[in-house]
């Protein structure tokens, strides 16, 4: 198997063989249906979600805390695993994935957490220039790489500097540098600002969009209802176990957040 | 995946080097052993191979027969040389260390021998043991000494220390096998976070599991590489006292252990320490 096959095991518009897929390019990137997930037999986690998120779209993803987010997002990335229902990425179930092929799936999903899950005792390069050595790339192309994903977060000229000694807000950049390193289909964010001072959080959510700009679609799951009223996007607000949407953001919910969710 | 792996030992320079010298010790105290072994070999085959026979020769036998006798010994395929030792000759070789007693006693009481000097290298136990039982059967033959009890007995002490060393093995690898395994399991938590970042950004099994078993190898083989250059450092300081006291009576000089022994034993530090390493992961990672 060569290593563009490796590579392109779950781009888009790329066929495992290697050969161009119109059709997949115009699937939606994420299809989830009836999706369920229980870890404690009287209260599942995910109750039947169903929810189709396109190509290039950004989605907050918002709830009470321990509504179920961060589950939805492990799911996608198969850190945990669906009880009942399907999730296609890139039109492939996910669920049907072989243990050989869960690294092959993470390589075209950026990860962000709250608590950034960076390498202290590694520089800002070694935590952002894994995700391209883990794929095998020449070190030539990973330097590359990695200056110019940290001139779009904002680190250019900070490669070594160790990230323990940065700031949070830096480091969140980092986390992001990371996570879109590998220019992946989806990047997917766990509460990212979470850590963060209100006007940090919004520099952040703009790094966001931006990298959304770039035809990134990106999955931001937050409780921080001035992030929500700051950027009107397509929401998807889970409580209870099930998803309930609006197109046009907050404003689109009606009264729906202030009888049924309460958010921070 | 080589860099990661020294990576990983720097990071944790004290707690490898503790390692490395623990391993060293336990097979310092193998290899010690398995160089007794090759000496004590080494002195089976110089003494354990029956060279000499002594034929004892009954009273009344004239000098006629006696050397018709010698020159037919003499021709036999085994034996190198064949001479007549009298009992004048007997009684004065027993008291060279200018023993009086010895030298006073009356001539009758040392009985006349055939010494026959055999060639070691087509002598066999049993061709020798065939050839005595031939010989005792002719008259003028009292008795026929092989000195196949010395022989047994160093054969035995040689089967003895082989069964010792098996034992001290056997604890020196189980030794080896825990003391990686430890090492390579505190390295893995305290490097939990490098692996979850790892599985995160998508690196394979062997991508995360290589470098541990590197570096457990590693271990292994620094730790087996160390005992060998300290015993080769005692061999060194102690082979001229042993050449000039206990080689000199044996007529032995001590001999290290074989190019093949010692990379076998790097070898094998290095494939213990990878095995040790894979115990450590196989629990380590399922976390």
């Amino acid at each position: 198997m060569g290593r563009s096959r490796v590579s392109n095991f779950f781009r888009p518009h790329f066929r495992p063989d290697g050969h161009f897929d119109s059709a997949a390019a115009h699937k939606p990137i994420l299809v989830l249906e009836k999706v369920m997930k229980v870890f404690r037999a009287d209260a599942p986690v995910l109750r039947g979600v169903d929810l189709t998120i396109e190509r290039g779209e950004f989605v907050f993803v918002t709830g009470p805390s321990g509504a179920g987010k961060s589950t939805l997002l492990k799911l996608i990335y198969k850190a945990e695993t669906v009880d009942e229902g399907r999730i296609l990425f890139c039109g492939r179930d996910i669920a049907r994935l072989t243990e050989d092929s869960v690294p092959h799936l993470r390589r075209n999903i950026g990860v962000v957490f709250q608590d950034f899950r960076l390498v202290p005792y590694w520089t800002v390069f070694e935590n952002v220039a894994v995700a391209l050595q883990v794929m095998g790339l020449p070190p030539r192309v990973i330097r590359s790489r990695v200056a110019l994903a940290l001139e779009r977060v904002g680190l250019d000229g900070r490669g070594e500097e160790k990230v323990a000694v940065l700031s949070g807000g830096e480091q969140q950049r980092v986390t992001i540098a990371r996570a879109i390193v590998t220019e992946p289909a989806v990047v997917l964010a766990d509460e990212p600002t979470g850590n963060l001072d209100p006007v940090l959080a919004l520099d952040i959510l703009g790094l966001f969009e931006e990298i959304n700009e770039g035809g990134t679609t990106v999955i931001f799951a937050t409780h921080d209802r001035t992030l929500l009223e700051v950027s009107p996007r397509r929401l998807v607000v889970i409580d209870d176990g099930r998803c309930i949407e609006a197109r046009a953001g907050l404003a689109g919910l009606g009264g729906v957040l202030d009888h049924g969710i309460s958010l921070n | 995946m080589f860099e990661r792996a020294l990576k990983g030992l720097r990071q944790q320079l004290g707690t490898q080097m503790m390692s490395v010298a623990t391993v060293a010790l336990a097979l310092f105290c193998m290899a010690g052993a398995l160089l007794m072994l090759e000496n004590a070999g080494a002195m089976v085959r110089r003494w354990g191979a029956p060279v000499k026979v002594t034929v004892f020769l009954a009273e009344g036998a004239n000098v006629e027969q006696v050397d018709s006798l010698r020159r037919a010994l003499a021709g036999l395929p085994e034996v190198e040389e064949a001479r007549y030792v009298s009992s004048a000759e007997a009684r004065q070789s027993l008291s060279t260390g200018g023993d009086q007693v010895v030298a006073s006693a009356p001539v009758e009481l040392f009985p006349a021998t055939i010494e026959l000097r055999l060639a070691p290298s087509a002598v066999t136990a049993e061709r020798v043991a065939s050839v005595a039982l031939r010989v005792r059967r002719i008259p003028m033959v009292s008795e026929v000494e092989t000195y196949r009890g010395f022989t047994e007995r160093l054969r035995g002490l040689l089967v003895g220390g082989r069964a010792a060393a098996g034992v001290i093995a056997l604890g020196v690898l189980l030794c080896v096998f825990a003391v990686v395994s430890n090492t390579v399991r505190m390295s893995l938590a305290a490097r939990l976070r490098e692996i979850e970042v790892l599985r995160l950004v998508g690196a394979t099994r062997s991508y995360i599991r290589g470098p541990f078993l590197i570096e457990g190898a590693m271990l292994g083989g620094a730790g087996a590489l160390v005992a060998v250059l300290m015993l080769g450092v005692v061999f060194m300081t102690l082979r001229t006292q042993f050449e000039l006291s206990l080689g000199a009576m044996i007529g032995l000089r001590p001999v290290f252990l074989p190019w093949s022994v010692l990379a076998s034993l790097v070898a094998g530090g290095c494939m213990l320490g990878a095995l040790g390493s894979a115990a450590a992961l196989r629990r380590g990672l399922q976390a």
